[in-house]
Order: C-alpha cells, then structure tokens, then sequence
C-alpha cells in the first residue's frame, strides 16, 4: 500500500535557512547541508528545498549549494527557486535533483510548463501554488498584480499534465495553528495529481486532522520542525495510531 | 568498472552517488570505448519514453547497448526509465519502440480513484528472490505515471500493488531492473544495490 509522505521543507534565503510567517518576517533558522543530513539521518520520505527569494532577487538558484544538500540525501529531493528554462530544470536534475518545483514561471507563462512536461515527462515537474482566502473566494498569492482564483489555475495546471501540487495556505504559513483543510479539499477534488499539503502543523492533533478530513497523500512542514520537539517520526505514529498508512 | 549511461535524461548523479557509499567503482559516460570497457552496465533515468529513446539512439547507444547486453551478456541494471526502455515498446507521449530485451510494453496508468504518478514509499512483493533477500514486503520509492507490462510472468521479480498487481522489477538471466528508484530508497535500495553488485562482482 502507498504510505503517506511526510516532508520537511527548508526554505533558504540565499545565505541560510529561514522560516516565514505568512509569507512575512523571514527569521533564521539554520544551515541547510547541515539540515539535510539531520533529516537523511532521521530517514524522512522526501526533502523540499526551495530558495524562496532566488526569483524576487533576480538570481539563479547556487547549484553548487544545492549539490551539497542533495549529497546528503539518500531520499528524493525536490528543489524550487527561480527556475525559468529548461535548462535550469536539467541542471538540477543532473545534479540529482528527482522534482524541481516551480512558482512564479508557471503563473508567467503556462506555455513554459508544458514545454517541461513535454521534454522531462509529469512526474519531475511539481508546481508551487500559494493560496489565500478572499471573500471571492480563494485566489493566488503573487506580487505581480496578478489576479487568478485558484480554482481556474488549478485547472490550467491539470491541463498542464503537471506532476504534483505543493499547496501553500498563506494565511495559515508559519502559525501552527492547523491546516486549512476546506483549501486542501477544494483542489483533492478536482485532481487526481498528488498534492503535498503545507502550512499550518504546529502539533500532533493537526496532522491527525488533516488525514482524517482530507484524502490528502503528502504533507509539507518546516515550523513543526524548526521550533518544537516533534519530529517526522511523531508525526508517523500519530497517523499510525488512526490507520493511516506510514512508513516507519 | 560500472558504466553508468549517460544519454541526458537525469538522475546520473544520484545513482552514481550511492555506488560510490557502497565503494563500487562507476563512471557515468556515453562514449563507447568505456562502455565496451566496463563489466557492468546501469541504463537510469528520468523522463519520455520517446525522449530516452531518441536520446540513446543520438548517441548510437542503441546497437551497442544490444550488442553488450545481449551478446556479451554483461550484467545489466535498469532503473526507472532505464526499465522501461528495455522493453519492445512505449507509449510516452506517443507510441515508440524500445530496446525490446525483454518482451513487454509500457503503458499508461488508467486508474480511477488513485493518484497519478504512483508517487511515494510502496512495499513490493518478491516473485524472484536472486536479489531480493530480506526486502520481501519493504518500501521503496516510485515515481511513475507509465508501467510495464510483461508478456512472460517469469521476467517479473517483484509487483507493487497500486490498484492492481504493477510489475515494479524483471529479472531475466543477466538482466534485472527495477521501475523504483533504489538510489533514493535509502537502507532498503542501499541493500538491495549491495546485492546486485555484490552477486555480479
């Protein structure tokens, strides 16, 4: 049976890893080489690493850091963060990369991702979509004045054939107060392409949650990580103990 | 000496990466004189079908893949697409032919209710165990949106069960190939590596 993902993510700035607060108030938390070979060491199921500022900046993602942090990894690794062409995507892939993530480009310009599923197939080509609530509805988050609800993007991306969603709640990004499960639903619905489901664990009881509202089939997580006791492992054994399926 | 075919479809430095922690000796290369050279071949990859294949076939790999393989009958390790091209055709985006080693084709996943890609940690069920030892009913890692169909049962080592039996390893003579990534399968892919190389030594 398929068992449920649990992933770290680490959020880097250029310089080292931070956390943010609703997309805000990015605060240092670590080393990144040094964080992948904690979390290789813990035996997680799969690493997110994105540098959340490459493409705001205007730079490209530092391959030879990103190499560093793939080395010690013996799980797949998905790496996000200013990717633009396709031979951005090839660097990372050849550098062992087995996801890039992409944001910005894919709310740019929709051809582009065809074009990457088309030359790397579905499957490495995962898309970052960062939600918030209005009272229209959910839209896409984004510093480019661009107004899209998520439902229609969604459905752009599926269109797409794109590999995977990783599906940010904004407003609920570094709280800890529980995931936005009605969001989450509201694209499980609408897809059969595996979403990673982040923002909002800050305890046990959350992860509980989400499995138990959602047919989610992965979850994302950095502030759980970062400023408590809890580890992937606790998180496994909770959903353990509600007959969610796990690999320990 | 391991070759590792590089033929641009990704993922070389990942396997070569879990050789060198086992201390087998690797080069990932597509000129032929190495590939002639080595005594074990490794096809990995990630992406088309179509794509792989002409990819192989750019840098006249095809022939001389066959002639390594199945003449000189060196041991040969398929991972991911390098499993699927091993077989007669493909359907990635279009309908293709493959290096046809082993009869069977690959086809797209046609399932209702379950997630595609078949992405993440599965157990496997073992039908050969000539490398499976100790790994019956362990997780690895997929990552796939196409699957193998066999024509013969006895090339299948192991299935995975995502909505039916998915054929996830064949294993015919000096062929073996895994649709999982064992590189990114941490002490389960590790162990099942050391065994491959370990048994063809």
């Amino acid at each position: 049976m398929l068992k449920v993902r649990i992933i770290p993510i680490l959020t880097f700035n250029g310089f080292g890893l931070v956390k943010t607060k609703k997309f805000s108030n990015p605060r240092m938390v670590g080393n990144p080489v040094q964080s992948a070979r904690v979390y290789n060491n813990r035996g997680v199921d799969e690493l997110v690493f994105i540098d959340i500022f490459a493409t705001s900046q205007k730079r490209k993602i530092n391959l030879k850091l990103v190499a560093d942090v793939i080395k010690e990894c013996y799980m797949p690794v998905a790496i996000g963060g200013g990717i633009e062409t396709i031979q951005d995507i090839n660097d990372l892939l050849k550098i062992g990369a087995d996801k890039v993530i992409i944001k910005t480009k894919a709310l740019t310009d929709i051809d582009f991702i065809k074009e990457a599923v088309a030359f790397f197939g579905s499957q490495c080509i995962s898309i970052a979509v960062d939600a918030f609530k209005t009272p229209e509805g959910y839209k896409i988050y984004n510093k480019l004045a661009i107004d899209k609800s998520l439902e229609d993007y969604v459905q752009e991306l599926i269109d797409c054939k794109v590999g995977e969603f990783v599906l940010v709640s904004v407003d609920n990004d570094g709280m800890m107060n529980g995931f936005d499960t009605e969001l989450i639903n509201s694209v499980e619905k609408m897809t059969n392409i595996p979403i990673i489901a982040v923002g909002g664990g800050g305890n046990m009881e959350h992860y509980n949650e989400l499995f138990s509202k959602t047919n989610i089939q992965a979850v994302g997580s950095a502030s759980i990580f970062h400023f408590t006791q809890f580890t992937p492992l606790d998180i496994k054994n909770e959903l353990k103990s509600i007959n969610i399926p796990v690999r320990i | 000496m391991v070759a590792i075919i590089d033929y641009g479809m990704g993922n070389v430095a990942s396997v070569q990466k879990s050789l060198n922690f086992l201390n087998v000796k690797s080069v990932i290369t597509s000129e032929h004189s190495v590939i002639k050279d080595s005594s074990i071949i490794l096809l990995p990859g990630v992406g088309s079908f179509a794509q792989g294949m002409e990819n192989l076939n750019e840098r006249n790999l095809v022939n001389l893949l066959t002639e390594e393989v199945m003449i000189k009958q060196k041991p040969f390790l398929g991972i991911c697409l390098g499993m699927q091209l091993i077989m007669e055709s493909g359907n990635e985006p279009y309908e293709c032919k493959g290096l046809g080693w082993i009869e069977g084709e690959v086809k797209k996943f046609e399932l209702l209710d379950l997630n595609i890609p078949h992405m993440g940690w599965n157990n496997i069920q073992v039908l050969n165990n000539k490398y499976y030892n100790n790994l019956e009913n362990s997780d690895f890692y997929f990552i796939h949106s196409y699957h193998v169909k066999t024509t013969n049962d006895q090339d299948i080592a192991a299935t995975v069960n995502y909505g039916f039996d998915v054929v996830a390893s064949v294993q015919k003579d000096n062929i073996f190939a895994t649709q999982f990534h064992p590189e990114k399968s941490q002490a389960a892919g590790l162990s099942l590596l050391k065994t491959f190389f370990d048994l063809n030594a």
